[in-house]
C-alpha cells in the first residue's frame, strides 16, 4: 500500500560548502530577428501567460536592438516553427545553478556572476568551456552545452558538491577519472580576444512578479514586447555614442518570473504589482562585443566577471544571441567604467 | 497555504467559539448554537446544530498569502498576513479598543527584495518571534524572523537614501526592515514550522527540496535531507517527533529523531494535495485534502508496539468523510480543542461545522464480555442474564471449572456438576450412567456379546428381541382382571432397566424406582409409573403423600379421587368424563395416566405421543405395553424425532453409534455444546464412533476452547481422560532430548529398551543400570549439559531455597526428578537452557538469556511465556 521513500537521501552536518546542480532542462538558444516576431507572436503569448496550456517549464525572452534571445526547454522549443526568422544555437545547453549551503552570515555581499566568477567562471574559461549566463531575480543559471559536461563536472567537482537533478531528485554526480576530460576541450585555445564594451545611458530595474498576477499585468507586458516603437535601426548603425539601447528580459523559468527592464519601461507598469528590492537599487548595463560574438569563445564572462569579483561588486549578466550584458549597480558604474578601460588599455599594449 | 483567492480557515487558539476565514479579505465569525439567544437573523447555518455569526470584517491587506493567528491570549486576535511582495503586515479584528493590540496593528516587515510570502509561523514560546517564508531571490535570504515589538532601525550598511520607502512608513515607526535572523540562501522556503521540543530550532521546508533544521543558536549549521515532500511541513501536536510533509499527491511522515528518511509515506493521490493537518484533539490522526476534491481523507496512525523488529511499519487505518455532500471543499480546519470536530469551507465560502465520527473498535473476550472504545470512551458488555439464558460458552466455561464430564464411576453425577438443571443432560447423563453399569453387569456375567448392545442403544436393543411373551396380569390388590396385555422378554427388561424403572439384578420391582421418585418430590411421575405398573392402590397412596407434602398440590387429592373410581365399564361416565378432561390437565403425566386409563388395549397414542413425558418413561411404557410389530415402529419413529429435534434425551434410543452422533450433531447445531458432545461420545470408546469425524471435530474444538479460556490444566486433564478412553488419542512423543556425544535419546523410556549386544559392562562400568547416574547420558554415560544458572548437570534436582529445605527431605529421589522444576528447558533461538524452575525464575526479573554475553531475549520469544493460565492445577 505504501510506495518507497519519496527521496533519495543524505543527511549530515556539513560545514559551508558549494553545490552544484546540473538541473534538468535541456535547452535551445535561438534567436528571432525583429523582423519576424509577428510569425511568433502566439507561440510566445502561450508561453509566457498560458502555463497550464504548456508543459514548457523554461523560458527566456529578452528583446536586444538586434533580435529577440529566447531560450527555452525542448518542450517550449516544439511551438517555434522553424523559419527564416528563427536561428537556432546547434546545441543543447544543460543550466547550472550554484548554491552555497549557506552559512547564514556570508562575508560577501556581492552575489550573482560576481559570486561565482573565481569558483565557476574562472576555471570553466581555462578549460574552454564556453558559457551562456543568464541572471534573473531569483537566481543565476550558468548554461553549458551538454558536450560539454564531462569536462564540467571534471573541471568542478574539487570546488563543489555536484548534483544531477532527475524528475525532482538530486542525484549526487560521482566524479569520472577519465583523463580526457583534462584536455582542451577539443577547441584550439585562442588568445582571448578582449571585446569593446558599450555602456548605455538607461538605468535598470531586475523584478518579480506574483505569477497569479500576470494577468493583470498582460496589456502592458504585451505592449512592451511586442509593440515596441522603436524601429529597429540598422545593425550598422550602432554606435558608440548610443545614449540608450532598448533592453527587455522576461523570464519564466519554474514558475518564477523575473524582468529587467529600464526605468523607463518600469514606469509603464503598475508599481504595487512588480517585485523589487526595499532599497529600489537600479543597475547600469555594460554590454560587451562589437560583433557578433558567437557561441564558441571562451572566457567572455570572465574577462568581465574577474575584475568585478575583485572588486567586490554585485552583477548580473544576460547573455544574448549576439551580444552579452552584464549590469552592475548604479553607483559602481564609474568604478566598472574606469576598470574596464584599463583592461581594454592592457589588451591594446 | 492561501493560492488565489481560494478560502482557507484559521481557529482562534484562545476562543473556542471563533474562527477566521480568509481569501481577499478577513472574516471574524463566530459558532453557536443554532437556538441560542445570541443567533440573530444574519446567522449562517453550519450544521443541523450550529450556526456562525459573522463579527467582523477586514480588507486592509490586499494581496494575502498565508495567515497567522498570534498564539498567546494576549493581545487576542492579532494576525500576522503574508503578503505577495514578501511584506508581513500585522492586523486585527474586532479589536478595535484593545490598546496592546494598537501599538502592533499596522506594522509592517519588509524584506530586501520583494518576493512572495509563502508561508508563517510565530514562534510558540517566544512569541514576539514571526518566521516567515519566502520566494527565492537571488541576493536574499528566504527565510526571515522577525521580531514584532522591534522598532524600526535603517540597516547600518544600507545609505539611508538608498531606502526608498513610500513616504510616511518610516516616520510612523511601522515598518521594520531588519530581521532578527536569516535563513536560507538561494532558494524558496515554501513552508516552515517551529519545533515544539526546542522553541529554537525551526524546520524549513524547500531549500533545495530539502527539509532542513536549523537551530538559532548556531545557523551556520543545519540538519537537512533532502526529499521532494516539502510543502506543509506540520508537527503532530501529540507526537513532537513526528512531523508530515507532502508533495504532490504523496504525504511522507518524518521522525526528526530519524530523519535520514520518511518513516512512511501514504498512498498517493491522483490530484496535488491542499492541505495536511494533524488532529489536536486526537492521537497520530492526519487529515489531508486535495485539489477540487469533496472528501476528507484520514489516516489513522496506530501506535502499536512491536517487541521484535524495529523495521516494521506503523499500522495505518485510511478512511475519507464527506462533511458536505455535494460541494468541493476549498479547505479545512480542526477545532482546537473540540473532538474531531472541523470546519470546512466551500470555494463559494459555504461553510460546514463537521465532527468527524471516531471509528469503532471492537473486541471480543475469549469468555463472553465485549469490549468496544469509541473516541475517548470504552465501554464494556458483559453478559447477565440468569442461569438459564446464560451463553453456552459461558455455560461450558462453569461446567468445565466444575470439573464436568470428569465423574466416571458416578456417571449420572455429571449432570449434576453441569448445574443440574438441564432435563437432557440429566437424561443423557442417567443414560451413560445405566449403560456403564449394565455393561459392568454383563461383563461380570461374561456375556460380552451384549456390551456392544447396551451401548447401541434401546433401538437396536429391542431389533434384537426374540421370545416375547404376553402376560394379562391383574391390577394390584384386585382381583379384577384388566384386558391388558403386557410384554415381557429380557431384552424388553434390559430396557427397562436403562429406562431406570427396574434397578440392577434379577428383580423386576419397580419399588425402589417409585420411592426414589418420591423422595425427588415427583408425585405426578411416581403415580403414572406405578399406575402403568398396573398398581393403581399405589399411585392413589403416591399422589396422596405428595398432596401432603409440605408445598404439596391439594389438587393431586381430587386427582386421586378421580383416580379411584376407575372402571373398565365402556359406557360409563366416568370413563367419558375422563377422556374429554384429561386434555385439561396441565400436568403431563396426570394427564397421560387418564390415558391410559381410557385408552383401547394397544392403541395408547395418548401416552406415546405426549412429548412432554420424558422419553425414557414413554419408551419404558412402550416396552411393556407394545406388541412386537408395534414396538420397533414406535422406537424408530421416537427415534427419528429425536435426531431431528437433537434431544439429547434420545441417546437412550440410539445409544453411542452413528444414529447417535447424527442426534448430537443436531444438539452441537442447536446448541453449540461441544463440550458436552466430547464427553459423551468418548464412552462410545473403543467403538467406531469417536473415529467418527464430527466427533474429533467436537474434541479438538473443545480443546481449543480450553486453550483460548487458558484453561491449560483443565486442557490437560481433559486430554488424560481422553487417552484413557481412547488410547489412540495418545499423542506419540515428539520432542527427545539427544546427548550431545552419542546423539542418543537421553529420556528413560529409551534407556529402559534393552541395548543390543552391549551391555554397561562392556564399558567396565559396574553397578546395575539403573543404578547408573541421572546426570549422565544412559547411551554414552558422558555429562549432560549444565543448567545455566545452577551450573549443575541436568539430571541433578534443583537445588531448593533454603526455606524450603524440608520439603526436600520428604521427597523421593524419583518423584523430585518428575517434578516440572526438574524438567529440561532450553530456548530454540539460542540453545541455552537449563531447570525449567530456575528459568522461570529468572524469566520473571529478566529479559534476555541468563548465559552471559548471550543477549537473545528467549522469553519474548515465546508467545506465551507471558500469559497465565486462568484456571488452577
Amino acid at each position: 500500500m505504501r510506495s518507497a521513500p519519496l527521496s533519495s537521501t543524505e543527511s549530515s552536518w556539513r560545514a559551508e560548502a558549494m553545490d552544484l546542480h546540473i538541473l534538468d532542462h535541456r535547452l535551445r538558444v535561438t534567436s528571432i530577428s525583429k523582423t519576424g516576431l509577428e510569425n511568433y507572436t502566439h507561440p510566445l503569448i502561450k508561453l509566457i501567460f498560458l502555463r497550464n496550456r504548456t508543459r514548457c517549464k523554461f523560458f527566456s525572452l529578452t528583446e536586444t536592438p538586434e533580435n529577440y534571445t529566447v531560450v527555452l526547454d525542448e518542450e517550449g522549443f516544439k511551438e517555434l516553427q522553424p523559419s527564416e526568422h528563427l536561428q537556432v544555437e546547434g546545441s543543447t545547453w544543460l543550466p547550472l545553478n550554484v548554491i552555497s549551503n549557506g552559512n547564514a552570515s556570508s562575508s560577501s555581499q556581492a552575489v550573482g556572476v560576481t559570486k561565482i566568477a573565481k569558483s565557476v567562471i574562472a576555471p570553466l574559461a581555462e578549460q574552454h568551456v564556453s558559457v551562456f549566463m543568464l541572471s534573473t531575480y531569483q537566481t543565476d543559471f550558468i548554461l553549458v552545452r551538454e558536450t560539454d559536461l564531462s569536462v564540467v563536472i571534471h573541471t568542478l567537482q574539487e570546488e563543489f558538491n555536484i548534483y544531477r537533478e532527475v524528475k525532482g531528485e538530486s542525484v549526487p554526480v560521482q566524479g569520472q577519472n577519465a583523463q580526457n576530460g583534462l584536455r582542451k576541450n577539443g577547441r584550439e585555445a585562442s588568445h582571448a580576444t578582449v571585446h569593446p564594451v558599450l555602456i548605455p545611458e538607461n538605468q535598470f530595474c531586475v523584478m518579480s512578479l506574483d505569477p497569479d498576477t500576470l494577468p493583470a499585468i498582460a496589456t502592458t507586458l504585451i505592449d512592451v514586447l511586442f509593440y515596441s516603437n522603436n524601429t529597429p535601426k540598422e545593425d550598422t548603425s550602432q554606435a558608440q555614442d548610443l545614449e540608450c539601447i532598448k533592453f527587455f528580459s522576461f523570464s519564466l523559468i519554474d514558475g518564477y518570473i523575473s524582468l529587467v527592464m529600464d526605468t523607463e519601461a518600469q514606469r509603464q507598469f503598475p508599481a504595487d504589482l512588480l517585485f523589487t528590492s526595499s532599497s529600489g537599487e537600479l543597475w547600469r548595463m555594460v554590454r560587451i562585443g562589437g560583433q557578433p560574438l558567437g557561441f564558441d569563445e571562451c572566457g567572455i564572462v570572465a574577462q568581465i566577471s574577474q575584475p568585478l569579483a575583485d572588486s567586490d561588486i554585485s552583477a548580473y549578466y544576460i547573455s544574448t544571441f549576439s551580444f552579452d550584458h552584464a549590469l552592475v549597480p548604479e553607483e559602481d558604474i564609474v568604478s566598472v567604467t574606469e576598470m574596464l578601460k584599463d583592461q581594454r588599455k592592457e589588451a591594446a599594449r | 497555504m492561501m493560492s488565489g483567492s481560494k478560502p482557507d480557515i484559521l481557529w482562534s487558539p484562545h476562543h473556542v467559539d471563533r474562527y477566521v476565514i480568509c481569501d481577499s479579505e478577513l472574516s471574524l465569525y463566530r459558532i453557536g448554537a443554532v437556538g441560542s439567544s445570541e443567533t440573530k437573523a444574519g446567522t449562517l447555518p453550519l450544521s443541523e446544530e450550529t450556526a456562525a455569526t459573522l463579527l467582523a470584517i477586514n480588507s486592509d491587506t490586499p494581496y494575502m498569502k498565508c495567515v497567522a493567528w498570534y498564539p498567546k491570549h494576549e493581545p487576542e486576535c492579532l494576525l500576522a498576513v503574508g503578503q505577495a511582495n514578501g511584506r508581513v503586515v500585522l492586523t486585527s479584528l474586532g479589536q478595535s479598543h484593545n490598546s496592546k493590540c494598537k501599538e502592533l496593528v499596522g506594522k509592517e516587515f519588509v524584506p530586501k527584495h520583494a518576493r512572495q510570502c509563502n508561508t508563517l509561523a510565530w514562534n510558540p514560546v517566544d512569541s514576539n518571534w514571526l518566521a516567515a517564508g519566502l520566494d527565492k531571490h537571488r541576493a536574499d535570504f528566504s527565510v526571515l524572523i522577525w521580531d514584532i515589538n522591534s522598532k524600526f532601525s535603517p540597516e547600518a550598511s544600507v545609505p539611508a537614501e538608498k531606502i526608498r520607502l513610500s513616504s510616511g512608513d518610516t516616520d510612523s515607526g511601522l515598518v521594520v526592515t531588519k530581521p532578527l535572523y536569516e535563513l536560507g540562501q538561494n532558494d524558496a522556503c515554501l513552508s516552515l514550522c517551529w519545533l515544539p521540543r526546542d522553541h529554537q530550532k525551526l524546520l524549513l521546508a524547500g531549500m533545495h527540496r530539502n527539509l532542513a533544521i536549523f537551530d538559532l543558536r548556531n545557523t551556520s549549521q543545519k540538519t537537512f535531507v533532502n526529499t521532494k515532500a516539502i510543502q506543509g511541513v506540520t508537527v503532530d501536536p501529540h507526537f513532537q517527533d513526528r512531523v508530515a510533509s507532502f508533495f504532490e499527491g504523496q504525504v511522507a511522515i518524518w521522525d526528526l529523531r530519524k530523519f535520514e528518511k520518511p518513516v512512511f509515506t501514504l498512498t498517493e493521490q491522483p490530484k496535488p494535495l491542499t492541505k495536511v493537518a494533524w488532529c489536536p484533539t486526537r492521537m497520530g490522526l492526519l487529515a489531508t485534502l486535495t485539489r477540487d476534491s469533496n472528501i476528507i481523507r484520514l489516516y489513522d496512525m496506530q501506535h502499536t508496539p512491536t517487541p521484535i523488529g524495529d523495521e516494521t511499519e506503523p499500522t495505518i487505518i485510511e478512511r475519507s468523510v464527506q462533511p458536505c455532500s455535494e460541494s468541493i471543499i476549498s479547505s479545512f480546519a480542526w477545532h482546537p480543542s473540540a473532538q474531531n470536530r472541523m470546519v470546512v469551507v466551500s470555494p463559494n465560502r459555504v461553510m460546514t461545522d463537521f465532527t468527524v465520527f471516531e471509528r469503532i473498535s471492537l473486541a471480543w473476550s475469549s469468555t463472553t464480555s465485549l469490549m468496544w472504545a469509541c473516541g475517548r470512551h470504552l465501554y464494556e458488555c458483559s453478559e447477565e442474564a440468569n442461569a438459564a439464558d446464560r451463553d453456552i460458552a459461558t455455560k461450558m466455561r462453569q461446567r468445565a471449572q466444575s470439573r464436568y464430564g470428569h465423574d466416571t464411576v458416578q456417571v449420572w453425577r455429571n449432570h449434576v456438576l453441569a448445574g443440574g438443571d438441564d432435563p437432557q443432560l440429566k437424561s443423557l447423563w442417567y443414560t451413560l450412567h445405566f449403560m456403564k453399569q449394565y455393561t459392568e453387569d454383563t461383563e461380570q456375567r461374561q456375556q460380552g456379546n451384549k456390551q456392544s448392545l447396551i451401548y447401541s442403544g434401546i433401538k437396536n436393543i429391542v431389533k434384537s428381541s426374540s421370545g416375547t411373551t404376553e402376560i394379562r396380569r391383574c391390577w394390584t390388590g384386585s382381583d379384577k382382571q384388566t384386558d391388558v396385555p403386557r410384554y415381557h422378554s429380557e431384552e424388553r427388561t434390559l430396557a427397562l432397566q436403562l429406562c431406570g424403572w427396574i434397578s440392577r439384578g434379577p428383580d423386576i420391582d419397580v419399588e425402589p424406582f417409585l420411592k426414589s421418585l418420591e423422595q425427588e418430590g415427583e408425585w405426578e411421575r411416581a403415580a403414572a409409573v406405578a399406575l402403568f405398573n398396573l398398581d393403581i392402590r399405589r399411585a392413589i397412596q403416591i399422589l396422596n403423600k405428595g398432596a401432603s407434602a409440605e408445598k404439596g398440590d391439594l389438587n393431586l387429592n381430587v386427582v386421586a379421587m378421580a383416580l379411584s373410581g376407575y372402571t373398565d365399564e365402556k359406557n360409563s361416565l366416568w370413563r367419558e368424563m375422563c377422556s374429554s378432561l384429561r386434555l385439561q390437565l396441565k400436568k403431563p403425566y396426570l394427564c397421560v395416566m387418564f390415558a391410559f386409563l381410557t385408552s383401547e388395549p394397544g392403541a395408547y397414542d395418548g401416552v406415546l405421543y405426549e412429548s412432554s413425558v420424558a422419553v425414557r418413561d414413554r419408551v419404558a411404557f412402550a416396552c411393556m405395553f407394545l406388541s412386537d410389530t408395534q414396538l420397533p415402529r414406535y422406537i424408530d419413529k421416537l427415534t427419528s424425532e429425536m435426531k431431528e429435534a437433537g434431544n439429547l434425551e434420545g441417546i437412550l434410543l440410539t445409544g453411542l453409534t452413528k444414529d447417535g452422533v447424527d442426534l448430537m450433531e443436531s444438539y452441537v447445531d442447536r446448541t453449540g455444546d461441544v463440550q458436552t458432545a466430547s464427553f459423551c461420545m468418548l464412552k462410545g470408546s473403543p467403538g467406531e464412533v469417536v473415529k467418527d469425524p464430527r466427533v474429533q471435530c467436537w474434541i479438538e474444538n473443545y480443546r481449543n476452547l480450553l486453550d483460548a479460556w487458558r484453561f491449560w490444566h483443565k486442557r490437560a486433564e481433559f486430554d488424560i481422560h481422553r487417552s484413557k478412553l481412547d488410547p489412540s488419542s495418545k499423542p506419540l512423543a515428539q520432542v527427545f532430548v539427544s546427548c550431545n556425544f552419542c546423539g542418543k535419546s537421553i529420556s528413560y523410556s529409551c534407556s529402559a529398551m534393552p541395548h543390543q549386544g552391549r551391555g554397561f559392562s562392556q564399558y567396565g562400568v559396574s553397578g546395575s543400570p539403573t543404578k547408573s547416574k541421572v546426570t549422565s547420558c544412559p547411551g554414552c554415560r558422558k555429562p549432560l549439559p549444565r543448567c545455566a544458572l545452577c551450573l549443575m548437570n541436568m539430571g541433578t534436582p534443583v537445588s531448593s531455597c533454603p526455606g524450603k529445605s524440608d520439603e526436600k527431605v520428604d521427597l523421593t529421589r524419583d518423584k523430585k526428578l518428575a517434578q516440572f522444576n526438574n524438567w529440561f528447558t532450553w530456548c530454540h533461538n539460542c540453545r541455552h537452557g537449563g531447570h525449567a524452575g530456575h528459568m522461570l525464575s529468572w524469566f520473571r526479573d529478566h529479559s534476555e538469556c541468563p548465559v552471559s554475553a548471550c543477549t537473545c531475549k528467549c522469553m519474548q520469544l515465546d508467545t506465551t511465556g507471558n500469559l497465565v493460565p486462568s484456571d488452577s492445577v
